[in-house]
């Protein structure tokens, strides 16, 4: 007789209080009380039978929904559910064989078990990969938003300091760019171009906590996942701070079984590469002598020049420098309960003196299933790193240290770096006939042994949560997540110098802060499968508060300026001064979405959030946002069955709102007067206040729609995959404050809603892997976008003038119909060949000679002036783009990885210092020998001459340059030890490798770094990027390292 | 697990308060104006940008002298090259002198607006008399940051309380009617105005100030009989007088003296900054200063001399540091200036200022000093057709001047005035005298930044005969400096 066999899927028993109780949350109003099974009878051949139960999940964790569970040989049992998991009954010797679509198969002996938890591989294509999406998580063949996924494997062995340097060149559309080369320094992530001209950082959320900065104090070792949320419809979920893009942060977790130990080293040598060539001293002397010439003043003579020095000033204060980084994990676990612990050591010094980067991580993670239906887990996250930061870029004004690197293009060669006593040099050698003409501008060297700049930051990063599955299909999780920055700041201002004084009197200045962010962030999903329907609805509350605390204090007048006595108390106690303030922020949030899909082919989506902010007057405080999204995974359907190159096609297409509530300030819709204006009445120092900041109550958040059509296709079982984007996105009521007319005072400009940009572009992803033999495997991802910006309004028209080039001179211009901070400067048309021409050109202003820049009448009113400023390009990149090829052979692995933009400028904003000739500063090799000698000599450099050189530095196209530039990131070659040996020593697999680090810079741009962002005297605002003023250049390093693993 | 559930539907409804985060350490405007120390805070405020604590942003010298004949630049030859512009009158409407100006002192007029915005309501809780005292002081400093804006600019905007960013979209108004404003806010002042401040009131405006700077404002409205008037007015408060030795008008350690009508207030080693920055920016550059402003021969040879033709109006050598004389408590290097000359009256001794702390001055900006308000009397009494009466004021000052001999011990043959130094003016030929007051007055303020603005006022003929080593200077487009950049980008309404 043949005995019947059962098993069941989720079968729901939901009593009245339970469903109530969800009902308050999701909003069930149909809650489905329909079970979900479909018994299917089989036969087995008599034998006694034992039950069976388990969980099917992937490789990291994520239970598999419908995957089948059948007899090798024989008949299909049935398939998991929703929770991943099955209860059979087999006989105890047999052998159950598990599929799911794209997994791959695997055999399992039941070897009289009654628990098997079974983990499945994903082939190769990875459609069935994870993506973790707003508050939940989705696989990639069902997601209907724009979504890019970088994975550990994809940063293996980079050496890089932060994980914000992960992302570059490895999603489309996702832009990233450093300030400048110095350790530690910012990074700056664009997620489908500038969408305003406030702040355009993504939101972050790593593991569950969402944080505007918290992705550095994590270790790029500890990453398992970065998802970017690029469209409306994957965002919106994130409401009012999604404007920009969403990255999510997912950090690697302990997985069951044996406990495996990973240990990866490795260290380098960086250098400087890609230098200016400066003239050396004979080309200057000469360059000086021929510039005398013109402008009548004496020359350099022969006896003096053979007294002058010839120093490169660029290779006196970049020096090669070491990077080391070390990390160690150790993870385990059971089926119940899963640990990660690992630690991580990075250390970078500059290539300058004083500059270097040193972090230190250690975090843990444990997940534990408590009961069937209870689950709790923690993340946590302790981080310490200290920058030591020299001037990386800018000439100081802002307050910042001016660049280090400037200087060092401004000296000139004949001034030594140290006198006869070994001290730095000051002034440039002093000549009774030419005065102190001879150089200027302060010694780099000196400046950067003086500088002693230390910022410190512990944080500790992490979470608790709790996740109740009362029934099948649903979760309830609530999740206290939080991100304390403890971040200290200790600057010694010394007294140097031998002829003149910097720094006098010397102060140490100190600063404090402590950042306490923290989320408690509640929800509840739910997911049902009735017959061909598949749902998961989502709904949760999010409370967001951030409490901001900063002091600081300072003292002047040290005695003794060793680091040792470098102490508050050491200072003048008369000269002590402080200052402290505090901030509060809150969001309070709900927020629900639905997916649905129906036979796996036809996907919908839909979300809503409602945001309060405590940012906003008392009388308008919420905003919603809602999204909606469509896909169509043509592959399942019959017409595509027989196409057999296409493995995977499918259509997606979203709409949505997003908001961006950063940068406005926590009080924007009221005006303050603080003090801080001081007046010595009497002799004694007075304190005044005044209004500092104006409110405008009316001031709301700017939010975008954005559109997005995307196509997936797959070709050769997904060996070969493509996704291609096209967005269009719309930021309205863009926050802007508003630039006032300066007889307004300081009082600040107000923040109002007034100003649209757009954004629009292309967006290619593609992947191909190939096991071409049992030796070569080969693989290639490479993504590509273009994006295309413009702002479409602003408020009263009125144009944003930015980019501080000179005092009060500003090099960009936002306006209507062009890009945000487009470059808005004069044309230079050429050189002026014979003093006929000066005579027939437009009138440049008294003096102007043959050899002097000659500049375009662009409005034709016959002078040359502010009038004839126009619209000449913009720092934003149409193109941006980075591939990543792999080969394999054998044990030995080669990666390449290319970075590039195209089509941005860079105004080299130092090139009118050494180039410009206006002031005894050195020049470059190619202006001091290429220079205009004549009628015909050159149409592009003019002649050299101090007092032409307010003519000729004007700020023109002159000094604006192509910032396109490919870049080879990485090349990285390695060899896996054998495995026999190892065994024996109880290791499982070694990996050496050694790594180039931009080792090739193709460019055109004639500075030191094409990839560069704002510069610190600019501050971080969006209408300045792209203005060189002598930035820390990134450095080329060589490394080696070794991953092992126990 | 139901309070899982259930805490979160608290939360939502519980979250309107968590919205309510009150502003901390700052004040919301509608609440500030309460008492009456808040009001004095506000004036406070006022003040500060009076103050040269960076030469750089207080850019006045450089429109006052540098633009005349008195200074030049100095220091190297591109350090500050908008300061040469202003110098050559090459100047663009983005030049930094001309911007800083613009910003700072239409900031001194915001700083003003809050208050007479503030206590212009009820204001209740402030009491009577600070109120009053308050507001004569907005008023008085909203008058001479006018005074000074319109002075430079000419046609400017009038910005008389804190406006909407509509509001601020203003035309630049005649500088009539600028002028009938400071007339306005100086009366008013005046009437309220304490005669003297004494204690940690040193430096408030007084009474005496504000009718100080009136007079000053008729005289550049040529309106002689007001102006003559209201000089007198400030000499009939018997307060002020002229100090035997005219250098100490410009030490430390006599500030705030009976010649003292308005003065712009510093002190050195104060914790925030409140030191005088020019004693770093007019210094010699081996003394850690920058080097900068160096004052002309033609300077130099205003000064009369006694009848040998050799011994200088002892002002001279008070005014420049030239060779062969000691630069203070140094020796004079002629390679520290290329016209010869260095500036003396914002500097002081390395016994009062160390190099270490060279930018952190204590010397007092002389706005208006009694020999001014001496000085406007007789020009304005001249002016009106009273030539006689204005040899009275005059002749006092050059009697102060020549007798620093019988008081200043450091000069050499002191307690004798040299034979013919200075003596009194007796000529009353209106034409002669005018010319007289103009030597006198520029030889009396000289380096105190008001040269450019009075050979301005003096008229084209004057003006274009003074600045004749400036080629670019053109009176009718150059009498004064463009609206800056800053502005003209933003506000619409400004006009040409």
């Amino acid at each position: 007789m043949k005995k019947r066999y059962s098993y069941f899927i989720s079968y729901l028993k939901i009593t009245g209080r339970k469903l109530s109780l969800f009902a308050i949350l999701l909003i069930l109003a149909t809650a489905q009380q329909l079970p979900v099974s479909a018994k299917t009878p089989f036969n087995q051949q008599a034998k006694p039978d034992i039950p069976v139960n388990g969980k099917i999940t992937d490789a990291a964790g994520i239970p598999l929904i419908g995957a089948s569970i059948g007899l090798k040989g024989g008949i299909t049992l049935g398939i998991s559910d929703v929770n991943g998991q099955f209860a059979i009954k087999v006989p105890d010797n047999a052998t159950l064989i598990i599929s799911y679509i794209g997994y791959q198969t695997q055999e399992i002996a039941v070897a009289g078990r009654a628990l098997i938890n079974i983990v499945l591989k994903s082939k190769e294509g990875n459609l069935n990969e994870i993506v973790v999406v707003g508050y939940t998580t989705q696989r990639k063949k069902d997601l209907t938003g724009a979504v890019s996924v970088v994975n550990s494997r994809d940063i293996n062995g980079l050496p890089i300091g932060g994980v914000d340097q992960i992302l570059q060149g490895k999603a489309a559309g996702v832009t990233v760019t450093q300030n400048t080369g110095a350790p530690g320094d910012g990074i700056n992530i664009r997620i489908r171009g500038v969408g305003t001209i406030n702040n355009n950082d993504p939101l972050y959320i790593v593991d569950g906590v969402p944080t505007t900065d918290g992705i550095n104090q994590i270790s790029p070792s500890d990453i398992e996942s970065i998802n970017i949320l690029k469209d409306a419809s994957s965002a919106a979920i994130y409401g009012a701070r999604a404007s920009n893009g969403v990255v999510i942060v997912t950090t690697r977790k302990g997985s069951s079984g044996k406990t495996k130990i990973s240990v990866s080293a490795y260290t380098g040598v960086q250098s400087a590469q890609h230098l200016i060539n400066m003239a050396d001293n004979a080309q200057y002397v000469n360059a000086y002598n021929i510039a005398a010439s013109n402008d009548g003043r004496p020359k350099i003579s022969s006896t003096l020049a053979a007294t002058l020095s010839n120093t490169n000033w660029l290779k006196a204060v970049l020096k090669p420098a070491q990077v080391t980084n070390a990390s160690l994990s150790i993870g385990g676990g059971n089926e119940n309960s899963q640990y990660i612990v690992a630690a991580n050591f990075f250390s970078q010094n500059g290539l300058i003196k004083n500059s270097s980067f040193n972090r230190f991580n250690i975090r843990t993670s444990l997940n534990s299933t408590l009961s069937s239906y209870f689950k709790i887990g923690t993340n946590l996250n302790l981080s310490y790193a200290k920058t030591r930061a020299v001037g990386t870029s800018g000439d100081g004004f802002s307050g910042a240290a001016a660049s280090v690197v400037r200087y060092a293009l401004f000296r000139t060669p004949g001034t030594p770096v140290y006198n006869a006593k070994g001290q730095f040099v000051d002034l440039p050698t002093q000549d009774p006939l030419l005065g102190n003409f001879l150089g200027d501008g302060i010694n780099p060297a000196a400046e950067a042994d003086a500088a002693n700049n230390n910022t410190y930051r512990y944080s500790v990063l992490g979470d608790a949560y709790i996740e109740i599955d009362p029934i099948k299909g649903l979760k309830i999780k609530s999740d206290l997540g939080g991100n304390l920055i403890l971040a200290n700041n200790k600057t010694f201002f010394k007294t140097y110098g031998i002829d003149r004084f910097f720094n006098s009197p010397n102060s140490l200045s100190q600063t404090q802060s402590t950042e306490l962010n923290y989320n408690w962030t509640n929800t509840a999903t739910y997911d049902l499968t009735l017959g061909k329907h598949v749902i998961n609805l989502l709904a949760g509350t999010e409370l967001i508060k951030q409490n901001l605390q900063a002091q600081s204090e300072s003292r002047t007048g040290y005695v003794n300026q060793n680091p040792s006595f470098q102490y508050l108390d050491n200072g003048t106690s008369a000269s002590q001064q402080n200052g402290g303030n505090e901030n509060h922020f809150a969001l309070s949030s709900v927020f629900a979405s639905a997916h649905y899909q129906y036979a796996g082919k036809y996907l919908a989506s839909a979300s809503y959030r409602r945001d309060g902010s405590s940012q906003l007057d008392p009388s308008a405080r919420y905003q919603g946002f809602a999204s909606g999204a469509l896909g169509w995974r043509i592959d399942q359907e019959e017409f595509m069955k027989n196409v057999t190159p296409i493995s995977t096609l499918k259509l997606r297409a979203s709409v949505g709102q997003l908001g961006n509530e950063q940068s406005i300030g926590n009080y924007p819709y009221v005006s303050l007067l603080s003090g801080g204006f001081y007046y010595p009445f009497g002799g004694g120092s007075t304190q005044g206040y005044s209004i500092t900041s104006k409110g405008n109550p009316n001031v709301r958040w700017e939010s975008s729609t954005q559109q997005d059509a995307g196509l997936d296709i797959g070709f050769f079982q997904n060996a070969l995959l493509l996704s291609a984007d096209y967005y269009l996105k719309k930021t309205s009521r863009m926050l802007l404050f508003l630039p006032l007319p300066s007889s307004a005072g300081n009082g600040g400009n107000p923040a109002v809603n007034a100003g649209n940009v757009t954004n629009s572009g292309l967006e290619l992803e593609l992947s191909y892997r190939k096991k071409l033999n049992d030796d070569w495997t080969i693989g290639i991802t490479a993504n590509l976008a273009t994006v295309s910006n413009k702002v479409t309004a602003l408020a009263a028209g009125t144009p944003i003038a930015g980019g501080r080039i000179d005092n009060n001179y500003n090099g960009t211009l936002t306006a209507v119909g062009h890009p945000i901070g487009s470059f808005y400067l004069l044309q230079q048309e050429g050189i002026f060949q014979n003093t006929q021409q000066v005579f027939t050109h437009a009138y440049q202003g008294p003096g102007i000679r043959p050899g002097d820049v000659m500049y375009k009448d662009v409005n034709g009113d016959g002078v040359i002036d502010d009038k004839d400023r126009t619209f000449v390009g913009n720092p934003i990149p149409t193109l941006t783009y980075g591939l990543t090829a792999n080969v394999s052979y054998k044990n030995f692995d080669l990666n390449l990885f290319f970075q590039g933009v195209n089509g941005n400028k860079i105004y080299n904003q130092i090139n009118t210092d050494i180039e410009g000739f206006y002031r005894p500063f050195n020049i470059t090799e190619r202006i001091a020998t290429q220079s205009w000698s004549g009628p015909g000599s050159s149409n592009k450099f003019p002649l050299l001459s101090w007092t032409d050189g307010n003519n000729n530095k004007l700020p023109s196209t002159r000094f604006l340059e192509n910032g396109s530039y490919l870049k080879l990131k990485n090349v990285q070659l390695g060899y896996k030890l054998g495995n026999s040996a190892l065994k024996t020593l109880g290791i499982s697999n070694v990996r050496v490798y050694i790594s180039a680090q931009n080792l090739f810079t193709i460019t055109k741009y004639t500075g030191l770094d094409p990839e560069q962002y704002n510069n610190s005297n600019n501050g971080n605002t969006v209408t300045a990027v792209g203005i060189d003023w002598g930035t820390y250049p990134s450095a080329r390093t060589l490394s080696v390292g070794i991953n092992a693993n126990f | 697990m139901l309070l899982l559930l259930v805490l979160p539907a608290i939360l939502t409804t519980g979250c309107k308060k968590i919205l309510d985060q009150p502003v901390l350490g700052q004040y919301e405007s509608g609440n500030f104006f309460t008492n009456d120390a808040n009001a004095t805070l506000a004036i406070n405020a006022a003040y500060a940008p009076l103050a040269f604590t960076d030469g750089a942003s207080n850019a006045i010298w450089v429109l006052g002298d540098l633009a005349s004949d008195d200074a030049i630049k100095g220091s190297s030859d591109g350090d500050q090259s908008d300061f040469l512009s202003v110098q050559n009158f090459t100047i663009n409407p983005t030049n930094s002198a001309v911007e800083a100006v613009w910003k700072l002192y239409y900031d001194g007029v915001f700083k003003c607006n809050v208050v007479t915005d503030g206590l212009g309501g009820t204001a209740a809780g402030v009491s009577a008399g600070v109120k009053a005292d308050v507001l004569g002081q907005a008023e008085f400093l909203r008058a001479y940051y006018y005074f000074n804006l319109t002075g430079a600019y000419g046609k400017i905007p009038l910005h008389l309380k804190v406006e909407t960013p509509q509001e601020l979209q203003s035309a630049a108004l005649p500088q009539a009617q600028i002028y009938a404003q400071i007339e306005k806010d100086l009366t008013a002042a005046a009437a309220v105005l304490p005669m003297t401040r004494t204690g940690a009131d040193v430096g408030r405006a007084t009474k005496g100030a504000a009718l100080a700077l009136l007079a000053k404002t008729y005289l550049y409205e040529q309106k002689w009989a007001l102006a003559a008037s209201t000089a007198q007015a400030v000499e009939g408060l018997g307060i002020y007088s002229l100090l035997p030795i005219y250098s100490d008008n410009f030490r430390a350690a006599t500030k705030n003296n009976v010649e003292a009508v308005f003065n712009i207030q510093h002190t050195s080693a104060l914790v925030p900054y409140q030191g005088y920055s020019l004693n770093a920016w007019f210094s010699p550059r081996p003394l850690n200063g920058y080097g900068f402003y160096l004052p002309t021969q033609s300077l130099v040879s205003n000064f009369e001399t006694a009848s040998d033709g050799v011994t200088p109006d002892p002002r001279l050598d008070y005014t420049v540091g030239r060779a062969g004389h000691p630069y203070y408590d140094s020796a004079f290097d002629p390679a520290w200036s290329v016209t010869g000359y260095v500036s003396k009256k914002h500097s002081q001794p390395l016994s009062e200022v160390p190099i270490s702390t060279k930018g952190d001055g204590n010397l007092n900006y002389q706005a208006i000093r009694f020999s001014d308000v001496l000085l406007i009397e007789a020009e304005a009494l001249n002016e009106g057709g009273n030539s006689a009466g204005a040899l009275v004021p005059l002749n006092r000052v050059r009697k102060r001047a020549r007798e620093s001999y019988l008081y200043d011990a450091s000069l050499p043959g002191v307690g004798t005035i040299p034979p013919g130094l200075l003596p009194d003016i007796t000529v009353t030929d209106q034409t002669l005298l005018r010319a007289t007051i103009r030597r006198e007055r520029r030889s009396e303020l000289a380096l105190e930044f008001h040269r450019f603005f009075d050979i301005i006022r003096y008229g084209s003929a004057y003006a274009t005969s003074a600045l004749s080593s400036k080629p670019n200077f053109n009176y009718a487009t150059n009498q004064f400096f463009p609206i800056p950049e800053s502005e003209r980008q933003t506000n619409f309404k400004l006009g040409e």
